[in-house]
């Protein structure tokens, strides 16, 4: 599957953030409409839609409302956070197989102003856990499950504050080089990171993802469809997918190794490279803590070793270690779930991203990351056609 | 984040909820015919988990198939010693839900129970910051309604 299929298309919304006023449907349908405009192809081309859904939308009702009326895939997919990546898995594995020619990856959502936002067990609706017997306790919502993950993160690992600091401050400094982002205007130092509240401690606001209206879509094709379109392609050269138990109680991955670990073996695998060639990292970021135990256990670092990692902006602008989430991710830009990881690797690998450019980076590893710590999919992201070729 | 605040999706098919009672204005647990014994059983002070008479596996949440060895034979509800340690453990500093504004700050923990089973609860009797994982506790019972008896740990 190495570059057989491509990203070619990648649809913002005008506005993002704070929208109040309008419905999920009507970004999923903004988002649509210039994803295909970027790919440089019509609206007919599309013949696979696969959404994520938010509470109160479904794959059918967007199709109608999108005129799409000859799909030949169509699906809700759900797998929480972890849908933005996985999508385009199966995206891949559709234009792969013939079944569909370019297929149609969305996310719309009006979580900020208004009720339909993700479906997933913070929510408390049908997607939460199969027996909810954690408010009863005062345990409400994701902030609160990851918290007790990263409590544990801390006795384990000896990270903790320190750390998640330099990764809120350093993301938050690529937010600032980006124009979309909801903290694009808004600095924050070490010492306002400590000033801000507990959500539940020991994650304070900062540590935790925004929460946004808008939306975000992109379309996959066969790398051989790709070459004839408005953009250079973007190849999805590996992919993988691992996912483990449901319930944080009896969550035995919760300090690592996550679904990272394996996801990402199998997506280096099918890439034919190494964790060395990655140039960059764009990573699911509910949530600080998500970020140092996604890297830890993809293996960038030995438990515990994030407190170096990330230290002093080593993964932010102008830092000598790893760009990580350059587009502020979910902590700065915008919540989009996987699908703002996801195109922000496409838009640096299309050379795009404004200030916040990369230097020309081949390789970008893409991650989205579900329920807490408990789905994963991982996606490799490259412009390199020599990589064609078997690299060893 | 404000995530938390919203109105409450709908109950899954089957589930209802605990009537409130006058007088405690907190969440209740959602009662189902899998969990139903474990809450009878608290009634009556006794900690219970369901164990596979397959693999001897301890589980919860309640369940009708062993996740271990998927044993469809019907699991005894056998007594716990009611000690075990801390898990995991936040300290809850702002009040998501407007019942608990009197709780905070609160401790939720991740209790792993002597037998192997592990469960959400509250830490009770100790100030959130002697709260250690690994720490010892045992479990106390606390009535919240007529019907509804909440295990919790304290300090052992």
């Amino acid at each position: 599957m190495r570059n057989k299929t491509a990203v070619v298309g990648v649809g913002y919304t005008a506005e993002q953030g704070t929208v109040p006023g309008r419905s999920a449907l009507s970004f999923a349908m903004e988002a649509t409409r210039n994803a295909i405009e970027d790919a440089g192809l019509k609206k007919s081309d599309i013949d696979g839609l696969l959404i994520q859904p938010v509470i109160g939308m479904q794959s059918y009702t967007v199709a109608a409302y999108l005129g799409f009326d000859n799909l030949r895939l169509l699906a809700n997919e759900d797998v929480m956070g972890a849908s933005g990546s996985a999508l385009a898995h199966h995206a891949a594995l559709a234009v792969t197989s013939g079944m569909a020619n370019y297929v149609l990856c969305l996310y719309g959502t009006n979580g900020k102003s208004g009720r339909s936002g993700p479906a997933g067990p913070g929510s408390g609706g049908p997607g939460g856990p199969p027996r909810n017997t954690n408010s009863a306790y005062g345990l409400f919502g994701a902030s609160a499950e990851y918290a007790l993950a990263a409590s544990r993160g801390m006795h384990v690992l000896g990270t903790g504050s320190d750390t998640w600091a330099d990764i809120a401050v350093s993301q938050r400094k690529w937010a600032n080089l980006n124009p979309r982002a909801t903290f694009y205007q808004k600095k924050m130092s070490k010492e306002e990171y400590y000033a801000e509240p507990w959500i539940a401690e020991p994650l304070r606001r900062a540590d935790c993802c925004l929460v946004s209206d808008g939306g975000r879509a992109y379309i996959v094709t066969t790398a051989e469809r790709a070459k004839d379109l408005k953009h250079p392609p973007v190849y999805i050269a590996g992919m993988g997918q691992n996912h483990h138990t449901s319930d944080i109680a009896q969550n035995v991955h919760t300090t690592g190794p996550t679904g990272a670990q394996k996801s990402g073996e199998a997506a280096l695998k099918m890439a034919g490279i190494t964790l060395k060639e990655i140039d960059a990292v764009e990573i699911y970021d509910c949530f600080t803590y998500t970020v140092e135990i996604t890297l830890q256990s993809y293996g960038f670092f030995k438990p515990g070793g994030g407190r170096e990692f990330f230290k002093n902006g080593r993964t932010g602008p102008g830092g000598d270690g790893l760009p990580v989430n350059t587009s502020g991710g979910l902590l700065s830009e915008v919540y989009y779930m996987g699908f703002t990881p996801f195109t922000e690797g496409v838009m640096q690998l299309r050379g795009q991203c404004g200030e916040r450019q990369l230097n020309d980076p081949h390789y970008i590893l893409c991650s989205s990351n579900g329920g807490i710590l408990q789905t994963h999919a991982t996606t490799i992201l490259t412009n390199d056609d020599s990589a064609m070729h078997i690299r060893e | 984040m404000t995530q938390d605040a919203r109105p409450r999706g709908p109950m899954p098919p089957g589930v209802v909820a605990a009537p409130q009672q006058q007088g405690y204005a907190k969440p209740l647990p959602a009662i189902d015919d899998e969990n139903k014994p474990f809450w009878e059983y608290a009634k009556k002070h006794e900690l219970r988990m369901q164990k596979c008479p397959q693999c001897a596996t301890i589980f919860y949440p309640p369940s009708s198939l062993c996740p271990n060895c998927h044993s469809w034979e019907k699991a005894e509800w056998v007594k716990l010693s009611g000690k075990g340690t801390v898990y995991s453990f936040i300290v809850a500093r702002r009040a998501t839900n407007p019942a608990f504004a009197k709780e905070v700050p609160y401790v939720v923990a991740i209790i792993e129970t002597q037998e192997g089973g592990r469960l959400i609860s509250n830490i009770v009797n100790c100030k959130p910051e002697d709260v250690k994982i690994g720490m010892p506790v045992e479990v106390v019972f606390d009535d919240v309604t007529e019907d509804i008896t909440l295990p919790k740990f304290k300090p052992a």
